[in-house]
């Protein structure tokens, strides 16, 4: 799909990507007695500007991973650090609102707020940092432009196909220029063709920008364009390897 | 399996469904528990402690009773004339009679207990009473009962229970005159009930009581044994005038009468409360049955058949129902005991006398409590489950589609709205004696208006979502998610309407009546010292005060008035009813006193009743039976037959709901003989000092009688005291009303906010941080308790409206005047943005913390 021109960014820009480290990284729960471990031990660093993917079955710990590098969980044991702040030593409070600034999110089920139009969603979290909405208006239209749904910048998420509500998805998580973007599963909810465009429009937008973009996915497909690929087994990183779109950088 | 065997249908894997869903939402189901507990406690509470009062009464006035078919009774104060029963002895010796005579009195020795003291004649008794009449139960003290003066004999468990003995004193003090007893025996009773009903009992020979109770030459009433109706007949014929024949059971007939009202009215608060548990049942039901939507699809899907459904949901709601129903019996067993002495005290202020140690518990009571409890969360539940049975076998219906049917639904409950609002008027309209069309006109403009609120809310949160458009997100997400939710936002917010409402229509109500009391007691008492006997009772004397001291009271120089106040209990055979006639010897109030209606061309009625041109009678006299049609004149049984009155005016009268007229004390004597004077009314010539008159009447009386000596101030704080004793038990229903509604609202929007855990924890993901979070979460209940606090105003005035101009006219026939004050209404806001916000503070504090990937993965 061809994409509009990316508008020039709504704020004096910061780093655009932020490198990031995990360190001894583990996540387990307690079953009874039992402690049923999630992550074990994951080591990892990843340079400015990358853009990776998580493979892995259901279940294997890829959205837990995804959720403890993002701060909305917290590890059992170990350190998250995005573009030299340890997230994992922050309070949450302060995790809340690192988050709301530099991190961008996006779900399988789009999890748009059904209250909000589509223009108000994206808007959300400049409104959330105590911008107004007038300020906003902008930059979030110009965003909604650049996904091909200016035109539904009023409409209510449950008049979008499912497509579009995660073109919404999109835009709301880029809109404030965040440094980190996590997408758990973005096309997973999607058939395959409205997948595809909506693939495509996240790479473009984020690569476009040196964005690093962190992708859970059982999609080996999409593996073939990452700069790297991560597989999650039981917990453990298990595999890493160079990917095409690496090996031809 | 052949085609002809029924499908085997096994509800088990529901049931195991249902209980782990209790275990996972236990809180949920906890509160619904807590609200039926609540509103069955209140229901049970009432009727143990009213039933309890009653049936204290009627227990001690069946143990004097006895087998006694008939009495005859004396048309005058004075009682059954010695002479007379003696004249009925020979002219009927073959019918068993029985002489009587009651009063009451206070013992030092049992903790000034009041005993009904009851005069017999050994004799006499055997065909009427077992325990009086066996003269083998008093033993020793068989023979100085009999032969010594000042004796008596008291239940053997109250003996004990004080460490009375045989030939121990006790110095009763009878409306403020002493007296001192020796007891020479006790008698007991094998039956629990038969224990009871002694308790409070004194027996005395009968001319011991004659002598106590100052009535030489009189009994109270003949106990007479007749089957037959042609004796009956004969008795009729021989009777003298002054005297009249009439069933036993007349006596507790009247007595259950008089309170019905009272009893009636105590019930619908109790069952208000129960309106409002409904509200609940039925909002804890809907949840459950709206958050399992796509579970109940996929059983669909699985085979589960719509009637299981049906019976899953409503066998849920009858399990919760039962446990809360018992636990309420239990809590208002409780809770009985502890309101016993508030309604007693009002009996006792008003009605008659009666002393209630413990409640008695009835099984009727209980079982009523259970019924209604589980018929109401049954019937609450009803359209939750019918609604769980139609859910159709896929998952594709979404919470968004439900919700778009209800407000298709809009429409719909507008009309029912005014079909309901409609009704009510029309059963308020519908001029009957009644209370329950009354009751059941107010109870449908509460559902009328609480069907009226989806619609509303839709509206002005509809308004509220365009008006904040340009304000932060927060702001702008309240409206729209209350709006979004509204099966279930517009039924919390009905709850806590219906609920405030009731506060501010009891409290205006309360507060008119103490305004419209405080104006009329100011206007009424004008006399600067009231002195009277002691009573047990609020609204007359029981006991007159020494005709020495009335004498002495005259001759004094520094009072510029006197005047003397004597209550008797004539029927009226129009309105088959007795009232207290009030013997006036001039006014109280010194001509100031108000008048609802005076007889056209009249001047003055006082001086033309003095003029004995008639009576002046109390609203409640009349407004119960005949509305506002004030009667021409007024028939009432005499002594010597039954003489008709011209009515010369009607006055205001709070001090009792069973009618009261005046009539001049020299009339009253001429027609119903010497009586006496309850109460006297003492104007002090001027210069004089009322506090000094009173400290000095006070001494010089001392020694003859104790008489409760009173400034025209304490009179009137006393009174307002009463007032306040009585509207105790309101206070307290409507406090625990206020408690069933926050446990309503409480449970409501806590299950509001929590279903909503995974769009809130986008918001989280997205940025919000838990306080922005908690301004969400307060802000949606503050809105919605201000929404119910709003429409409760109007709603509350109209609810005050019908309690004084309908209920209140038709249960005790008192007019009031309603004073409307600011504090009622802001009052209530407060309360319902109070509770709203209380509310939300839980599942604010729980959002904060919940962790935001668990919540993400919820489905």
């Amino acid at each position: 799909m061809p994409l509009p021109p990316a508008s020039p960014p709504a704020q004096a820009p910061e780093p655009a990507a932020a490198a990031i480290q995990l360190r001894n990284l583990s996540k387990w729960y307690r079953e009874g007695e039992e402690e049923r471990w999630v992550l074990r031990q994951v080591d990892l660093d990843l340079p400015a500007g990358e853009f990776v993917v998580l493979l892995g079955q259901s279940g294997s710990g890829k959205s837990t991973l995804l959720n403890l590098i993002g701060g909305i969980d917290e590890p059992s044991t170990g350190q998250v650090t995005i573009g030299g702040v340890t997230i994992t030593e922050l309070d949450e409070q302060a995790r809340t609102l690192y988050r709301r600034d530099r991190i961008g999110f996006i779900f399988q089920f789009f999890n748009l707020i059904p209250t909000l139009s589509v223009l108000e969603n994206v808007t959300l979290p400049g409104e959330l940092a105590g911008r107004s909405f007038r300020e906003l208006q902008a930059p979030a239209l110009a965003m909604l432009e650049r996904v091909g749904l200016a035109d539904r910048a009023g409409a209510m998420p449950d008049r979008l196909s499912g497509g579009q509500q995660q073109r919404v998805a999109i835009a709301r998580a880029l809109v404030h220029d965040p440094v980190l973007l996590l997408a758990d599963e973005p096309t997973g909810n999607l058939d395959e063709h409205t997948g595809e465009v909506v693939l495509e429009l996240l790479i473009e937008l984020t690569r476009r920008q040196g964005r690093t973009l962190i992708m859970a996915t059982h999609n080996a497909a999409i593996a073939d364009r990452a700069d790297r690929v991560l597989r999650v087994h039981e917990g453990h990183l298990v595999a890493e390897r160079p990917t095409l779109a690496a090996q031809a950088a | 399996m052949s085609p002809a065997d029924p499908p085997v249908v096994s509800n088990r894997p529901l049931w195991r469904l249902a209980l782990r869903r209790l275990l996972r939402r236990p809180l949920q189901y906890l509160l619904c528990i807590l609200g039926i507990a609540l509103g069955v406690a209140m229901l049970v509470s009432i009727d143990l402690a009213s039933g309890s009062a009653q049936r204290a009464f009627a227990l001690s006035t069946d143990a004097i009773t006895g087998r006694t078919t008939h009495r005859i009774v004396a048309i005058a104060p004075a009682g059954v004339a010695s002479d007379d029963y003696v004249a009925f002895r020979r002219a009927f010796p073959s019918v068993a009679a029985a002489p009587v005579l009651e009063g009451y009195a206070r013992a030092r020795e049992l903790d000034n207990q009041l005993l009904r003291l009851v005069g017999v004649d050994l004799f006499a008794e055997a065909p009427f009473r077992d325990t009086l009449g066996d003269s083998g139960e008093l033993g020793q003290g068989f023979v100085p009962f009999l032969t010594r003066p000042a004796t008596g004999v008291i239940a053997a468990e109250t003996a004990q229970q004080h460490g009375i003995a045989a030939g121990d004193s006790l110095h009763l003090d009878l409306a403020g005159r002493p007296a001192v007893l020796q007891v020479v025996g006790t008698v007991a009773s094998d039956s629990a009930v038969e224990r009871r009903s002694l308790a409070d009992l004194l027996l005395l020979d009968l001319s011991t009581a004659q002598e106590l109770l100052a009535t030489p030459d009189h009994v109270g009433h003949i106990d007479l044994l007749v089957e037959r109706p042609e004796t009956l007949e004969a008795i009729g014929q021989w009777l003298p005038p002054g005297l009249r024949l009439e069933p036993a059971e007349a006596r507790r007939n009247a007595v259950q009468q008089m309170t019905a009202a009272f009893n009636l009215n105590l019930t619908a608060m109790s069952l208000l409360a129960m309106v409002v548990g409904i509200f609940l049942i039925y909002n804890t039901v809907t949840f459950s049955v709206v958050q399992r939507r796509d579970l109940f699809g996929v059983l669909r899907c699985l085979g589960v058949t719509r009637g299981q459904l049906f019976s899953l949901i409503l066998g849920e709601a009858a399990l919760f129902s039962l446990v809360g129903s018992l636990l309420g019996l239990a809590l208002g067993v409780l809770l009985g005991r502890s309101i016993v002495g508030l309604i007693t005290q009002t009996i006792n202020d008003f009605y008659f006398v009666v002393s209630v140690r413990q409640i008695s518990l009835s099984g009727w009571s209980l079982a009523k409590g259970l019924l209604v409890g589980m018929a109401s969360a049954l019937l609450a539940s009803a359209i939750p489950a019918w609604e769980a049975m139609a859910t159709p076998p896929q998952l594709a219906l979404k919470r968004s589609s439900l919700e778009g049917g209800w407000r298709r639904l809009l429409p719909w409950f507008l009309l029912a709205a005014a079909l309901t609002i409609g009704l009510g008027l029309l059963l308020l309209l519908w001029r009957s004696s009644s209370l329950i069309p009354a009751f059941a006109g107010l109870f449908a403009l509460l559902m009328g208006a609480a069907l009226l609120m989806p619609p509303a809310v839709a509206a002005v949160m509809a308004a509220l979502a365009w008006l904040l458009r340009g304000q932060g997100v927060v702001a702008r997400l309240a409206p729209r998610d209350i709006l979004r939710s509204l099966s279930r936002t517009a039924i919390a917010v009905a709850a806590l309407m219906v609920a405030v409402s009731v506060i501010v229509g009891i409290s205006i109500m309360i507060g008119s009546f103490r305004g419209t009391v405080v104006t009329w007691l100011d206007q009424t008492l004008q006399a600067d010292v009231f002195v009277s006997p002691p009573t047990t009772t609020a609204n007359r004397v029981i006991g007159r005060v020494d005709p020495e001291i009335v004498a002495a009271l005259h001759h004094r120089s520094d009072l510029s008035a006197v005047v003397t106040y004597d209550n008797i209990d004539v029927r009226l055979p129009e309105y088959d009813k007795e009232v207290t006639m009030i013997a006036a010897g001039g006014d109280v109030s010194g001509g100031k006193r108000p008048y609802a209606w005076i007889r056209p061309d009249l001047g003055d009625p006082w001086q033309a009743m003095e003029d004995h041109r008639g009576v002046i009678i109390s609203e409640a006299l009349y407004l119960r039976e005949r509305g506002d049609r004030i009667p021409e004149t007024l028939a009432i049984e005499t002594p010597q037959g039954v003489r008709s009155f011209d009515v010369l005016a009607v006055f205001y009268d709070y001090s009792s709901d069973r009618g009261t007229l005046l009539i001049d004390a020299g009339l009253a004597e001429e027609l119903w003989g010497p009586t006496g004077v309850a109460s006297l009314g003492l104007f002090v010539a001027p210069g004089g000092d009322a506090d000094a008159l009173a400290a000095e009447l006070r001494s010089s009386f001392s020694d003859r009688q104790d008489l409760l000596i009173q400034t025209n101030r304490a009179l009137r704080q006393g009174s307002l005291e009463i007032f306040d004793r009585t509207f105790a038990i309101t206070g307290a229903l409507q406090l625990l009303t206020v408690l069933v509604a926050f446990v309503g609202i409480f449970s409501t929007l806590m299950s509001l906010q929590l279903e909503r855990g995974r769009e809130f924890a986008v918001l989280r993901a997205t940025g919000m941080t838990p306080r922005q979070l908690g301004r969400l979460t307060l802000l949606e209940t503050g809105l919605m308790g201000g929404m119910a606090g709003l429409c409760a105003m109007p709603l509350g005035f109209v609810l005050a409206w019908v309690l004084v101009h309908v209920i209140n006219v038709r249960s005790f026939g008192w007019t009031l005047r309603i004073a409307l004050e600011p504090h009622y209404f802001w009052q209530s806001l407060l309360i319902a943005v109070g509770a709203a916000l209380l509310a939300a503070v839980f599942p604010a504090l729980r959002l904060g913390s919940t962790n935001i990937s668990t919540a993400l993965r919820q489905e």
